[in-house]
């Protein structure tokens, strides 16, 4: 069995999957911030994204730069078959976790 | 208007400096995309939505969590070497300024490796947070078998003495431990994907 993804992974690339065509850096970094409803460090995300890319769950290609970004490059993003795959595993074994338990979780006596 | 408001975003910038050290950490794939984000960033909502100050400070922390990447990114191998440089940086200068104080026979060629150990240490560690390319890190390769063999002559000479010295047992461990790490990591970066990948479109 694949190694399962954290919890920030899944956040980096459901983030990717939600931008689309958009997923650059910046935006995917405002996402993942909305999604865990906490401030990310810009190190976080980016390390997050090299591992990905790495483990081949993610594809990027760079594209021109704007004026505002003093006309440096964007790499884009995208998630590739294996992320989406990872990701689906990711939320069967979450969902075969908590079958047959109540949501919240109460302690036990 | 379109125009003023893009007069307004060139005026607004991070601190030079700034984002000149950010460019000196970052590897070179990443170099303009990732201080081209957060310069727009910075930019289009930092400033907008707190103020120019502390979006300073905003783009402080991030250079600074990025600046940590190298450590967290390259996994326990990369942050035992980090510790052993660090450890053998300090027993480095402390032998060097023992070696200097006492001024037993022979104590400048001593206190000499003593430096040049500090030296591979310092450069292991700014090595692997500089990003030096392969031309830099032909010479971390050189010190890594410098330093295998002063640990291991270290060594030696420690087991064979008449008095057994438990520091220099410890350092010359640290030593060869440092330098086997350092042929392991070093040119590893060199093998990320990203720089065969994404061309422009």
């Amino acid at each position: 069995m694949a190694e399962l993804l954290g919890t920030f992974e899944q956040a980096v690339l459901l983030a990717i999957l939600r931008l689309g065509d958009e997923a650059y850096g910046r935006g995917i970094l405002h996402q993942v911030q909305e999604s865990l409803e906490r401030e990310v460090s810009a190190g976080a995300v980016y390390t997050t994204l090299d591992r990905l890319e790495n483990r081949g769950l993610l594809r990027s290609k760079l594209a021109a730069g704007t004026a505002v970004r003093g006309g440096r490059a964007r790499r884009y993003y995208s998630v590739a078959a294996s992320g989406v795959h990872a990701l689906n595993e990711a939320h069967k074994t979450i969902t075969t976790m908590w079958r047959g338990m109540q949501w919240p979780a109460k302690t036990t006596r | 208007m379109a125009g003023e408001d893009d007069a307004m975003k060139g005026a607004v910038a991070p601190p030079r400096w700034a984002e000149a050290l950010l460019e000196r950490l970052l590897a070179a794939a990443d170099r303009e995309t990732v201080a081209g984000d957060l310069r727009e960033e910075f930019v289009e909502a930092v400033v907008p939505r707190v103020g120019r100050r502390r979006a300073e400070w905003w783009y402080l922390r991030q250079v600074a969590s990025l600046a940590l990447r190298p450590l967290a990114d390259h996994g326990a191998l990369r942050n035992g070497l980090l510790a052993l440089s660090f450890f053998t940086l300090l027993c480095g200068c402390w032998l060097a300024y023992m070696e200097f104080v006492l001024q037993h026979d022979g104590y400048a060629s001593r206190s000499g490796m003593d430096l040049g150990v500090a030296a591979v240490g310092l450069a292991t560690i700014m090595g692997r947070l500089l990003h030096v390319g392969a031309r830099g890190e032909r010479w971390l390769w050189i010190g890594a078998l410098a330093l295998i063999a002063i640990g291991g002559s270290a060594f030696a000479q420690d087991a064979a003495a008449g008095h057994f010295e438990g520091f220099v047992l410890i350092i010359s461990v640290a030593l060869v431990a440092q330098g086997t790490l350092m042929l392991l990591t070093l040119g590893r970066s060199a093998k990320s994907p990203r720089g065969a990948r994404g061309q422009a479109s």
